[in-house]
């Protein structure tokens, strides 16, 4: 990578977001733009905070909505005002925003920003060329709009939990709001391809994303198979369909704390013989219906019981070095502390520093992504909740400083 | 670059770029989101076609009706070109001063060794935006790991939340590791597009499987910085730091997930008194109670609670629990298998599943928009059969060296 020169402060820069989502799709969508120098604005309340305010981790004994690391872990970079959305003066101020703003985004029940006169209708009749972006858990139309949930229900409703489970057991889901990382790139992908045309046309528009729909983008064949065959893929464990020995193998203790693991993907006939020399498996090296992935994969039970002997015997360490000198897919099944520890990710500086009033020194994730000419600076911390409300009812908004001590007086900026 | 490309009365909002798709099965996804949104996708086979044309599900029983391939090459060109002879890069490299984007999936450093590597093409196309995708980065001590689906998967960490506690870690029986690394790869691309309007000309973009995924860990890895907690799989549960809460209930011909939070409770409640159960727990009490924090009921009150609950589910279909259980505002939804996501009424009611004329497989049902934009609205196309474009393609090259599409 190149060093940055600050152009990526740029590639946004002039292009404001009125950001009334919540929790994690939205923020997360906003938050990549607000990296390369989009002013976010989240439109926050303390009657209403986001959810994620009150979660953890904080630092011990803080129960206040500032202390939240994940909190803090979607919303760097931003600008945050406060604006009580339920007073009847509220919705006044959330108009003037939104005629200064180029993209609105909110993650609302159906029908909320309607009540509050501010659905695309309204919004368009302020700011003719704006790009409004709900994303709600089933879209905004039919018979399941007003449905509600968030990424650990959703992720059922969207198929993925009943493909994450052992065959003879109840599927379990993959335990974190895992449609939130799915729905919010296309949530990105969606409202940058609107900003683009809009600079090549003049014209916005409106975005409906489902949550559901966009995480169906995960499934590979399998809506697409259930839909024009008599098939319905269900959960295979740790196996492959066309892939064997495929899964995750017990190691020994490494005396780090809890149970190791490393997985082993043999995605070819090289590696199967690799393999075998390497484990000195003579009798798998010779045998000839082992010698292709059908054959394998009719014997995965026996492969899958001689492999968990094999690796039993030896650290996690141990193994995925010795599978990785010979070009075998490998590799330890990451604790959240290898994750954080880990030299690859080490090596990309994934994890950023950021520096917070309230939560301390922390680090957070970065983009998946490397730029090469265009590197984000290190975003601005995530902010306080309404910590730039003077700056947006002032500058943006066009309050006289008397109107917006009578706001704060009213209840309106809170 | 070019005209735009219209085919359904309304312009599609990416209409005026191309992209050049390289990719093995890590990055389809990527340009597959890009061709609906209207970027004509150039999908590039060797003479013998993507290996994920061989690759099942299959719709006949024929080893070449892929559905793997057709859903995950909708709305792309096919040109065959074999990058193992000096033409055909040569034929490459032209087609790439007319694109806009270029997708790879090589080992590091392995389309440099043809010639076909970012340093090699930014002379002679300044405005590409390169995008390589790979198990862990164009660099590091891991950049040469062999790696797959599954390798992704664990090496982010997202395994070690996934699971039952008594079995190892697990991976969904998707590959959903390339999958959110290509949404990725999409998210990147877009970004850089728009660096290019403001700086001029195209970069390089380095995707990161591992880190799209450790990018899933929640808040996870945040409790294990800043309280040295390591959260671990729990079952059908939200590990939540050092405690889990349920989520999967067995229904009467399923499962459902239900998740015990305060705002459900008194909802909970009056729909089981509707729905003609005696519920028997203080709804009052368990909407006081926090899901984690210090206020915690015990392990005993928790079992009491579920058994309750449970007796209810079980008693019921999972579309019925969702249904009623949504009228009465509490959050429920069916563990969906992929039948019953065909067969949803909401995506229905929605329009989300289209007819496309398959050149190879006839007419197929597709699942259609992940998003809908109203001015510029998705487009539903089939995937291309092998080489079904090289002609026009390269005529079109050849013709119009320096910009025009088609």
């Amino acid at each position: 990578m190149s060093d940055s020169d600050g152009t990526g402060a740029d590639v946004f820069r002039g292009i404001r977001v009125a950001d009334f989502a919540w929790v994690g799709v939205g923020p997360n969508a906003t938050m990549q733009m607000a990296f390369h120098g989009a002013e976010v604005i989240r439109v926050e309340s303390s009657h209403r905070p986001d959810t994620f305010r009150s979660g953890g981790p904080r630092p011990q004994g803080d129960g206040s909505l500032d202390a939240s690391a994940y909190f803090a872990k979607f919303n760097r970079g931003k600008r945050s005002v406060a604006i009580n959305l339920a007073h009847p003066r509220g919705a006044e101020v959330a108009k003037r925003l939104v005629a200064t703003a180029d993209i609105v985004t909110e993650s609302f029940a159906p029908g909320f920003m309607q009540r509050i006169g501010l659905n695309y209708d309204a919004v368009r009749a302020i700011k003719p060329d704006v790009i409004m972006c709900s994303m709600s858990m089933e879209g905004q139309t039919g018979p399941h709009a007003g449905y509600r949930g968030f990424g650990l229900t959703l992720q059922a409703t969207a198929g993925i939990t009943g493909v994450t489970g052992w065959p003879d057991r109840p599927p379990v889901g993959t335990g974190v709001a895992y449609t939130d990382w799915v729905a919010t790139h296309v949530g990105i992908i969606g409202i940058l391809a609107a900003l683009d045309h809009r600079r090549r046309t003049g014209e916005g528009q409106y975005i409906d994303l489902s949550q559901f729909e966009a995480s169906t983008l995960v499934l590979d064949a399998g809506v697409i198979d259930a839909a024009n065959t008599s098939r319905v893929q269900g959960p295979l464990g740790n196996r492959d369909l066309q892939y064997a020995p495929h899964g995750v193998y017990p190691c020994a203790d490494d005396h780090t704390g809890g149970d190791r693991w490393i997985a082993i993907a043999v995605t070819d006939d090289d590696q199967w013989r690799r393999l075998a020399l390497l484990m000195d498996r003579q009798d798998w090296l010779e045998s000839e219906a082992l010698c292709d992935a059908s054959g394998r994969l009719e014997q995965q039970d026996d492969l899958d019981a001689g492999l968990a002997r094999w690796t039993s015997e030896q650290t996690v360490a141990e193994v995925e070095n010795l599978l990785q000198a010979v070009g075998i897919p490998a590799h330890r099944a990451s604790t959240v502390r290898d994750a954080h520890d880990d030299p690859q990710l080490g090596h990309r500086n994934h994890w950023w520093q950021s520096k917070h009033p309230v939560i301390g020194a922390m680090s957070y994730e970065s983009p998946a992504w490397r730029l090469s000419e265009t590197p984000p600076p290190m975003p601005r911390r995530s902010p306080l909740l309404g910590e730039d409300s003077e700056y947006v009812y002032r500058e943006l908004c066009g309050y006289s400083e008397s109107e917006f001590q009578q706001l704060i007086i009213d209840g309106v900026v809170e | 670059m070019g005209g735009s490309r219209n085919l359904i009365g309304m312009t599609a909002a990416l209409s005026p770029y191309r992209a050049i798709d390289l990719t093995a099965e890590i990055g389809g996804l990527a340009t597959m989101v890009l061709a609906g949104l209207g970027v004509d996708v150039i999908r590039v086979e060797p003479p013998h076609g993507h290996p994920s044309r061989r690759r099942g599900p299959m719709l006949r029983d024929d080893g070449e009706s892929s559905l793997y391939w057709a859903q995950m090459n909708a709305g792309k060109r096919s040109i065959v070109l074999d990058l193992d002879d000096e033409t055909d890069r040569e034929s490459l490299r032209r087609l790439c001063e007319t694109a806009d984007f270029l997708f790879e999936s090589d080992a590091p450093g392995a389309m440099a060794v043809r010639g076909l590597g970012y340093d090699d093409l930014r002379e002679r196309a300044p405005q590409l935006i390169y995008v390589s995708i790979t198990p862990f980065g164009q660099s590091g001590p891991k950049s040469r790991w062999a790696a797959s689906d599954l390798i992704g998967h664990v090496s982010g960490g997202l395994s070690s939340l996934v699971g039952d506690p008594d079995r190892a870690p697990l991976r969904p029986s998707v590959e959903q590791a390339y999958n959110i690394t290509a949404l990725n790869a999409g998210s990147a691309a877009m970004i850089a597009l728009h660096a290019r309007h403001t700086s001029g000309s195209g970069q390089h973009v380095d995707v990161s499987m591992q880190a799209a995924m450790a990018n899933t860990l929640g808040n996870a890895r945040l409790y294990y910085e800043m309280d040295g907690i390591i959260t671990q799989r729990a079952g059908g549960a939200r590990a939540f730091a050092d405690r889990a809460t349920r989520i999967i209930y067995p229904s009467a011909d399923g499962y459902v997930a239900f998740v015990r939070v305060p705002a459900s409770m008194l909802r909970l409640h009056r729909w089981m008194s509707a729905d003609g159960a005696d519920p028997q727990f203080d709804a009052e009490w368990w909407s006081s109670i926090a899901i984690a924090g210090d206020k915690l009921p015990s392990e005993a009150e928790i079992r009491e609670l579920e058994s309750e609950i449970e007796a209810f589910f079980a008693a019921r279909g999972s579309q019925d629990l969702y249904e009623s259980g949504q009228h009465h505002g509490v959050m429920i939804c069916p563990v969906n298998t992929m039948q019953d996501i065909v067969d949803s009424p909401q995506l229905a009611a929605r329009e989300f599943f289209q007819q496309v004329d398959d050149p190879a497989l006839g007419r197929l049902t597709v699942p259609g928009a992940p998003l809908k934009m109203s001015a510029t609205p998705w487009q539903s196309r089939p995937a291309p059969t092998l080489g079904q474009h090289t002609e026009e393609i390269l005529a079109a090259t050849a013709k119009n060296g320096d910009a025009d599409h088609v």
